[in-house]
């Protein structure tokens, strides 16, 4: 019933998040010269610069090609779709090692004991809409039965202020540990408002996790400024992110 | 019109002996009684199967006959010829190394063209029906000769076939050099049941046999109606295509796999197929000219002339051409006179000084044969084809080889041990969680491989700098079974990739790894190779598979060995064989036990992922 008003609204989000981009000092001179090339921010700087909470998935060729063909414009929708869960994938997987856990030890087929861990229970995925759920599979394929709750935020057409519209968690979300999705961050303006929400609704900026694939270090410092003890994990710090994320990814462009 | 013409020496006689010495040493290992084959299709299979190589003796024997049989067999009647020539490939039974043992040339059949869809023509070979025997092939003795439902032992709802491929190379992963023998002498002197009588006398598991019909030259459009005429001359030794035969030989002895040309003896030219051949622990070559040139001399370790008294010889040929092609008396005499004995007394009875043994009366002579195994066994044992034992008992202490690289330690990898490893997890957590740490270690795998920096262009009008892949050929290889469970998550990885299939088991008598099944991709060696296995212990396994690989002509530093748990041990010994393989896994143990299992390990990987533990029941 809402599908149609969700998809329009999810337009203006994405519109505006661009609108905030060229409104940024840095980039405008980018966006308008097109040869030029910006190189992604490193590991060791963003610990220097964003503090131990914004975590970089280990970026090793695997990863650097699949960015390359999500960024690709002449990547097919086909291919980019694949490729982008693959990447997902490996986030999400990323994301969990941030999860509290406990050691256990365990008996082996063999007879011998296996000193493991186990995490705790009591998670759930929090997807922003509509970008953030191309990332629900992928938890899904790791976690199976997790409660997902889901926020839709809005982007102002005017004032290009984000709020929410909406937003359905399961109950016990204040006891939980929530995995935020939402894969790309302009300026982090959207993903604010997400947090804002959850914390309104008793969950600690600590057992927040944010899960991203693309982010802005605009949006990381606004992000990591408002809330420093919220863990962040991406797997790219670029200046320019790829904005047509979910609508190639939905197939909407 | 087999019965008549069927030779004593070989043929079902032979596979009785063999039939039974099995009986004799494996039934002890049976813990429950053989049942007969619930499958239909097997059985039908090894009837047919022994009964087309048993009767393989009615056909004739020696090429030499070829030439002359030219017109006689023109007039032969079709329905004949159709029975000798179509063979259905259905009927053979793959031994193992992934190649049929179905007679590499299509000897001595003239007056109608093979090709490749009367192969695959309807016509049947039913198991009275006279089929060739075999010339060329890599045999297993055990599975080869004997019905195969004789080699299967089964216990615990395990079925295992006792017909395996033992190592052949030593612990350091080298290639340890076969024994090649030669078998040489004039046509129809029984060359071939002299090479029999051996590998059946050997019991060694793994042998090639090679016969230089296979590398007759191409005959020009003269040549070829000179041959329909009886007088081009096969038994000269400008005849053959020596050169090539030297680098086939040469290929084989360093235990690489080799493409045979199958000689078409109708057309006078090489088919479009190959047969593919391996390299073996024994290499045995026979030809009329087998000692001619002084390079192949070099590479025998054992010369046998079989030196059968020319009239016993001249008989053969007569009864056989006559009785068999239809062939006129004088034909054959004459062919006889003007090429087939001089050429004897030219080319071949000269080589005789080169021989180590000369085996007088053929086949027959069962103290020389037994001479000659004895040799062969001695000679093996020397070059020592244990391993196992030896892997585990090396490289203590030492640190981890570069060549391995270990995921990064995290908490979720650690997580995802922890559910597998427990013995009290279900099967469906138990495929489940495995399957994410599969996935993890594919795409870790993959990232190892080399890749270039490119810059594409973005929607955003920004260029952007990142990295694609070399190469876009890769492969999978699994070893069966447990590697079969990877390779769903390497198929979700990359689209379309190729999979190759290796089956390898531990041969519960001796503790050694034994290669049965092997399938890959064709090309093989331009392909960047990811082979998989759950589970490394002694690494006895993969070295097997990585030999394989090698075999195959991929480059060592091409291939990746990706792996959910490995053993110290088995990495030390991969890394010091294969020093350029990539060795990727998620976990390493400390120990293997005296069962070769990994401590702590996982248990079976394979038993708990296809849920074919044995149940306390039958314990």
């Amino acid at each position: 019933m809402a599908d149609s008003t969700i998809i329009t609204t999810e337009n203006h989000v994405e519109s505006s998040d661009s609108n905030g981009e060229t409104h940024s000092g840095s980039i405008t001179s980018v966006s308008n010269t097109s040869a030029v090339m910006i190189a992604s921010l490193k590991a060791p700087e963003i610990l220097e610069e964003y503090g131990p909470n914004l975590k970089l998935l280990d970026c090793n060729s695997q990863v650097a090609e699949l960015l390359t063909i999500i960024r690709d414009k002449n990547t097919t929708r086909s291919d980019f779709k694949f490729y982008a869960d693959r990447l997902i994938r490996l986030v999400i997987e990323e994301s969990l090692n941030q999860l509290p856990y406990s050691d256990c030890r365990v008996e082996t087929p063999t007879g011998a004991t296996y000193d493991g861990l186990k995490y705790q229970a009591g998670n759930c995925g929090v997807s922003i809409i509509r970008s953030g759920e191309a990332m629900e599979q992928g938890l899904r394929d790791c976690c199976r039965s997790i409660r997902i709750g889901k926020i839709l935020v809005e982007s102002d057409a005017d004032t290009h202020e984000a709020r929410v519209v909406y937003a359905r968690f399961p109950d016990d979300i204040a006891s939980r540990q929530v995995l935020l999705m939402y894969p790309i961050m302009s300026t982090g303006n959207t993903v604010l408002q997400a947090v804002n929400v959850l914390k309104e609704h008793g969950v600690p900026e600590s057992c927040i996790i944010l899960s991203n694939l693309f982010c802005t270090p605009i949006a990381a410092k606004t992000v990591v400024g408002a809330f420093p003890k919220l863990k962040i994990l991406t797997s790219e710090l670029h200046p320019v992110a790829p904005n047509h994320f979910g609508q190639k990814y939905f197939g909407t462009d | 019109m087999s019965g008549e013409v069927t030779m004593p020496h070989n043929g079902i006689v032979c596979k009785s002996d063999i039939l039974k010495k099995i009986d004799s040493t494996e039934m002890p290992l049976i813990e429950q009684p053989v049942k007969k084959l619930p499958s239909v299709t097997i059985s039908t299979a090894s009837v047919s199967k022994s009964s087309t190589s048993s009767s393989s003796s009615s056909t004739s024997s020696h090429i030499s006959c070829t030439a002359d049989s030219g017109i006689g067999s023109l007039i032969d009647d079709r329905s004949d010829l159709t029975e000798q020539l179509f063979v259905d490939p259905n009927l053979y039974v793959d031994i193992g190394n992934g190649d049929y043992c179905c007679p590499a040339s299509p000897t001595t059949v003239p007056g109608r063209i093979v090709s490749s869809n009367s192969l695959e023509s309807p016509a049947r070979t039913t198991p009275s029906r006279p089929a060739r025997r075999q010339r060329t092939t890599s045999v297993n003795s055990q599975s080869t000769t004997a019905n195969p439902a004789e080699c299967i032992i089964r216990a615990n709802n395990r079925t295992i076939y006792t017909a395996g491929r033992p190592p052949w190379y030593n612990c350091a992963g080298q290639q340890v050099e076969p024994f090649v023998i030669g078998v040489c002498g004039g046509s129809a002197s029984g060359k071939t049941t002299v090479a029999q009588k051996i590998i059946e006398s050997l019991s060694v598991p793994w042998v090639t046999l090679l016969s230089m019909d296979c590398f007759y030259k191409i005959l020009t459009e003269k040549q070829h109606e000179q041959a329909l005429l009886n007088e081009y001359n096969f038994d000269h030794p400008d005849a053959f295509d020596i050169d090539l035969l030297v680098e086939v030989l040469t290929k084989l002895k360093e235990g690489r796999m080799v493409e045979v040309p199958i000689y078409n003896f109708v057309t006078h030219s090489r088919e479009s197929k190959t047969k593919t051949m391996y390299g073996a622990n024994v290499i045995i070559f026979e030809g009329i000219l087998a000692f001619h040139s002084p390079e192949i001399l070099k590479l025998l370790d054992m010369k046998v002339f079989v030196d059968t008294d020319a009239d016993i010889r001249l008989a053969r040929r007569l009864k056989r051409d006559i009785s068999q092609r239809g062939r006129d008396l004088s034909g054959v005499l004459k062919q006889y006179l003007t090429m087939v004995k001089p050429s004897y007394a030219n080319y071949i009875a000269p080589t005789m000084a080169h021989a180590d043994i000369i085996v007088p009366r053929g086949g027959e002579n069962k103290v020389a044969i037994h001479l000659i195994v004895q040799h062969v066994h001695t000679q093996l044992q020397l070059r020592g084809f244990k391993l196992r034992e030896t892997l585990v008992n090396s490289y203590k202490d030492q640190p981890m080889p570069e060549s391995l690289h270990l995921l990064p330690p995290t908490p979720q990898i650690k997580g995802l041990h922890t559910f597998i490893r427990c013995r009290s997890t279900s099967r469906d957590e138990f495929i489940f969680y495995s399957k994410r740490l599969i996935r993890l270690v594919i795409e870790y795998a993959l990232s190892l491989f080399p890749f270039k920096t490119t810059t594409v262009e973005t929607p955003q009008g920004v260029l952007y700098e990142g990295k694609r892949m070399g190469s876009r050929k890769i492969c999978g290889v699994s070893i069966l079974r447990a590697g079969e469970t990877m390779e769903q998550a390497i198929c979700d990885v990359c689209k379309d990739i190729r999979i190759g299939k290796i089956l390898i088991q531990t041969n519960r008598n001796t503790g050694e790894p034994e290669l049965y099944y092997l399938r890959l991709p064709k090309d093989i060696k331009d392909y960047k190779v990811i082979l998989m296995d759950a589970t490394v212990a002694t690494g006895a396994a993969a070295m097997m598979a990585l030999r394989v690989l090698l075999d195959h002509d991929v480059p060592e530093e091409n291939i990746i060995l990706a792996s959910l748990l490995m053993a110290e041990i088995g990495v030390h010994s991969i890394a010091y064989a294969f020093p350029k393989v990539k060795i990727v896994t998620s976990a390493l143990d400390p120990e293997v036990n005296d069962k070769f299992y990994v401590i702590p390990g996982i248990g079976n990987f394979g038993d708990r992922y296809f849920g074919t533990e044995p149940s306390d029941d039958y314990l």
